[in-house]
């Protein structure tokens, strides 16, 4: 912590004089430094990642203890001899190798079963439930992540609290509570052609949208220019990854890497989200090899990578992998998986109490599957949310942020 | 009387009766600048005035009359486009090819993936006879499209070619439908943008991209035989193995050639076994009834039966062939309505009739239309007014439209400039106002992409989203500022602009504020707005660059945001 405060002081300094004095530019950015180094309670951060697509999360965390995975599942299922064994009955996909030393460390838990009450099989409907928080009601206009964040506002505000990366602010991100989304960090802000428009530009549109607009387009773009100053500040792009760390090439590499380095610049990032596409295996989703393999890789890489570039300041920080909906027990006519219901989550870093597999296993038999074909749900994803946001990020209320609902038996994952 | 009626029995006075409809009037020029906000891609210089001039419902009555999206004072420059005379076989052809490429690098190990670039390369012409590449035909493709949006007169045509390519969401960059997508979007879509909304069903429903994006092409019946399906996937295999030069897979080399055993084995492991309801359940819930249109699982499985055998035939042309050997042929019932057993492909005909003219498609597509065009929240009297039409046409989407445009919902001050622009639209309309047009390189297709709306590019079958939650955020917003100012200066790759157009060259800052007041936001500039360009243009002498820099504020600024 104290390596990257002085990181920090140091590169606003350089940025001082690199841009040439500019006062008003300056005193601001220092207040709202300043303000941070007061404000934001033990710099815990909550990074969500969305696998989005729907991941078969039997192949991902595989209950290989469960004879029904192997009948159901000629051509799909995961060589016995491939599998990387947690505890007997469920193992680990092999592409996700990196990461086995989280889960030897107690550092990496997983939830199994988990899921929506909600039986809808449409991706969208599913994620929108998932992001907002309440499934099966449309018509909840913000996500769950938001209300935590409007909720909890002992904190001292910084336009980082909340960041999504990507060109668009996810669902779960949206609401009233100001939330940033950033497609990259390297190039977010104001460019010119010559040196001295850049802060012409940032003052003149900061000026313009401060007069005219009203609504959204009015707050995004004043939590913009704050972000801007703040990041000319602190400049958090420069820090290099740690602990020899190589982000797998990508989008979510490059996420995860941006993510680390804004939690290291200590611009009072509570929580981060990002997503990764393309787990909707329908054709040819493969075993050891093929579509879902890869996609794992690089989830495994990026997750693997993240935790050694934080080092020790992954106590600070827990990674939530999420995802919409399973997919069916039974492998599909085409060498893939369809739609399903139930699917598997991990929990890695913080105070998480890792080396466990969480939630009721429910069986793959066919009589105990939900509708026939997917495995049940038997541990409401809301459930593992709320622990993360009490166990981690201390939240002591939980009863806006996911209105009407209430965790049957704890998990107990934190402490 | 309904309110449709009602506005069509004042047809002739519309244009006076619009600005008493609202609290706050219309100005023939707002009205102008309005339609050509929602109707087309935003004014070109001096067009809010031609409009206001020839009377805006004329020019609403002229974009419904258009049959063919085509303008043909575009058919000059559309002609240097390749994608538009390529058929749709040659680039499935160039498709294969790369795909035999890969595979036989991957046989050959990595050794071979490092083969000399220029030997690569030479191969890469043969296969395709010297010619451009997919991913070249494929980009030329997104920039004719906004050389159409920007340049067309056929505005209306343009913005529906784009609302319908959404709701019809096919991904170009999935496997075969980077060869299908262009066929897709010019014949598929374009022909029917103004026709029966039936027709168009159908045809997206037959179109191999379609087939193949939502892996209908996949689904077969239980049981279905390798014989039913073998033929062409094993010839196609042959051709894949056997890397030999031109195009072989798609062009019938099966004749004379042996399959590969190793390649047959692969097939044969590959071969569908089962239904795949991936279409049946887009098609229900995003193309016709929406998600509450009152379906069941069942009836998502039943619909998923029905359209077995609807493929391709991958022997010759790689176009829609209905495969009898992999239809179900037994009975279904989807929503309560007996498909009785025995039948072929005009059950999955009947099917689409059915889904088509439920009320609940009906009211699921025009409330999307009515999101469109009027609010992101749509206006129950809008849909009603839609609905209507649509029972009243049986299916037309022109009167679809029009009963949205004759809508009071479409012309309440509240609902004007009420909408945030999609990226494409802020783009095409910032280009429009400065008098711009795209250049013959992909450039400005990235910079499309880059405000986070990669064309054709979005992975889920909903399409881009229409509300402006979805597109207004921080870095958006600070991405939407640095293109408009890159492009007043002219520094923005893939755009040729013509200030010149907009607002002559003064030293009078004054004179050059209205100017752009004028011309770039048809006189909705805000007070706040004038008073911050005047501002930061006050000590720049220079009159080129004080032009610049005020049109790129405005651009950039919070008024043009809106539409």
């Amino acid at each position: 912590m104290t390596i990257s405060r002085r990181a920090f002081i140091q590169a606003g300094g350089l940025a001082m004089v690199s841009l040439g004095a500019d006062p008003l530019f300056l005193d601001r950015a220092a207040y709202a430094l300043g303000d941070l180094r007061r404000g934001v309670a033990g710099g815990k951060t909550l990074v969500c990642l969305f696998q989005r697509g729907a991941v078969d999360g039997l192949s991902m965390i595989v209950p290989a203890g469960d004879s029904w995975y192997w009948q159901e599942r000629q051509r799909i299922a995961l060589p016995k001899d491939e599998l990387i064994s947690l505890d007997g009955m469920f193992a680990l996909h092999p592409r996700l190798a990196p990461l086995k030393p989280l889960w030897d460390r107690k550092s990496l838990a997983i939830v199994h079963a988990v899921g929506s009450p909600s039986t809808t099989r449409s991706h969208f409907d599913a994620q929108d439930y998932m992001e907002s928080g309440t499934p099966d009601r449309k018509s909840t206009p913000d996500g769950w992540a938001n209300r935590y964040c409007s909720h909890a506002r002992e904190h001292a505000e910084t336009p980082f609290r909340a960041v999504a990366f990507g060109p668009q602010l996810p669902r779960t991100l949206a609401g009233s509570a100001p939330a940033l989304a950033i497609d990259d960090l390297r190039t977010f802000g104001m460019r010119a052609a010559r040196a001295d428009g850049e802060q012409r530009l940032t003052r003149a549109f900061e000026s313009l949208y401060q007069g005219a607009a009203t609504g959204l387009v009015a707050s995004s773009s004043a939590e913009g220019f704050e972000a801007i100053k703040m990041l000319k500040a602190a400049d958090p792009t420069a820090i290099p990854p740690a602990n020899g760390a190589q982000y797998p090439r990508g989008k979510l590499g490059t996420s995860m890497q941006q993510i680390a380095q804004l939690i290291k610049a200590d611009l009072g990032m509570q929580v981060a989200f990002a997503d990764v596409g393309g787990w909707d295996t329908h054709v040819n989703q493969g075993s050891g090899q093929g579509q879902l393999a890869t996609r794992l890789d690089e989830l495994a890489g990026a997750l693997g990578a993240f935790t050694a570039d934080l080092g020790e300041r992954m106590r600070d920080v827990v990674v939530v992998t999420m995802s919409e909906f399973g997919r069916t027990v039974k492998e599909n006519g085409t060498g893939g998986t369809d739609h399903g219901h139930g699917t598997a989550m991990m929990v890695l870093g913080g105070d998480v109490r890792g080396g466990q597999v969480y939630g009721r296993w429910p069986t793959l038999a066919p009589d105990a599957r939900h509708e026939g074909r997917d495995l049940a749900v038997t541990t409401d994803f809301r459930a593992v949310f709320g622990e993360v946001l009490t166990g981690h990020l201390g939240a002591a209320d939980l009863g806006s942020v996911f209105p009407g609902f209430t965790a049957g038996s704890r998990l107990a994952m934190f402490g | 009387m309904t309110r449709y009626r009602h506005f069509a029995a004042f047809g002739l006075l519309l244009a006076a009766v619009l600005p008493a409809a609202s609290q706050a009037p219309l100005t023939p020029r707002d009205s102008a600048r309005h339609v050509l906000n929602r109707l087309g891609y935003g004014a070109t210089p001096g067009e809010v005035d031609a409009i206001a001039t020839e009377g805006v419902k004329r020019w609403i009555d002229r974009q419904l009359a258009v049959r063919d999206p085509r303008d043909p004072a575009l058919a000059a420059r559309e002609d240097g486009y390749d994608v538009l005379h390529t058929a749709a076989r040659d680039m499935v052809a160039m498709h294969t090819d790369q795909l035999a490429k890969a595979l036989k690098a991957q046989a050959g190990g990595a050794d071979s993936m490092r083969r000399p670039a220029a030997d690569a390369e030479r191969r890469e012409q043969r296969a395709t006879g010297g010619k451009k590449e997919l991913r070249d035909l494929n980009a030329e493709l997104m920039s004719v499209t906004l050389l159409r949006a920007t340049s067309s007169d056929h505005q209306l045509a343009e913005v529906l070619a784009d609302f319908w390519t959404n709701h019809f969401n096919v991904f170009i960059g999935k496997g075969f439908d980077r060869a299908y997508f262009a066929d897709y979007l010019e014949h598929t879509i374009r022909p029917n943008v103004l026709g029966r909304f039936e027709t168009l069903l159908t045809a997206t429903a037959k179109s191999p991209a379609m087939l193949f994006y939502l892996d209908n092409v996949e689904s077969v019946a239980d049981g279905t035989s390798m014989q039913a399906l073998a033929p062409g996937r094993m010839q196609a295999a042959a051709g894949r193995g056997r890397f030999a030069g031109r195009a072989g897979a798609a062009r019938g080399l099966g004749r004379t050639r042996q399959p590969d055993p190793a390649m047959v084995e692969r097939v044969k492991a590959r071969m569908p076994k089962g239904i795949n309801e991936n279409y049946a359940r887009e098609l229900m819930e995003l193309h016709t009834l929406g998600v509450d249109g009152g379906y069941s699982q069942q009836d998502v499985g039943n619909v998923a039966r029905i359209l077995t055998g609807w493929g391709m035939d991958r022997r010759s042309n790689f176009e829609y062939r209905f495969l009898d050997g992999a239809h179900d042929r037994n009975a279904k019932s989807v929503l309560g309505v007996a498909f009785p057993a025995g039948h072929g492909e005009d059950e999955g005909m009947r099917l689409l009739k059915l889904l088509a003219e439920q009320p609940a498609t009906m009211h699921h597509v025009s409330a999307k239309l009515c999101a469109r065009f009027v609010a992101d929240v749509p206006p129950d009297g809008c849909i009603d007014d839609a609905v209507r039409a649509w029972k009243q046409s049986g299916g037309e989407i022109r009167e679809v439209v029009r009963a949205i445009l004759y809508s009071p919902d479409f012309w309440a001050a509240a609902n004007v400039q009420s909408k945030v622009k999609t990226p494409l639209e802020f783009v095409v309309s910032a280009l429009r106002a400065v008098g711009g047009e795209p250049d013959a390189t992909p450039r400005l297709v990235q910079q499309v992409a880059k405000l986070g709306q990669p064309l054709f590019q979005m992975t889920t079958p909903n399409g881009y989203p229409e509300s402006q939650s979805e597109w207004v955020n921080s870095g958006a917003l600070l991405a939407r500022m640095n293109f408009a100012v890159a492009l007043a200066g002219g520094r923005l790759p893939g755009a040729m602009v013509d200030l010149d157009r907009v607002v002559p060259l003064t030293t009078d800052h004054v004179v050059l504020v209205d100017g752009v007041n004028r011309a770039i936001l048809a006189g909705g500039m805000t007070a706040q707005t004038r008073t911050t360009i005047l501002r930061e243009i006050a000590d720049i002498n220079n009159a080129r660059d004080a032009r610049a820099l005020a049109v790129g504020l405005a651009l950039g600024g919070p008024e043009f945001q809106r539409q």
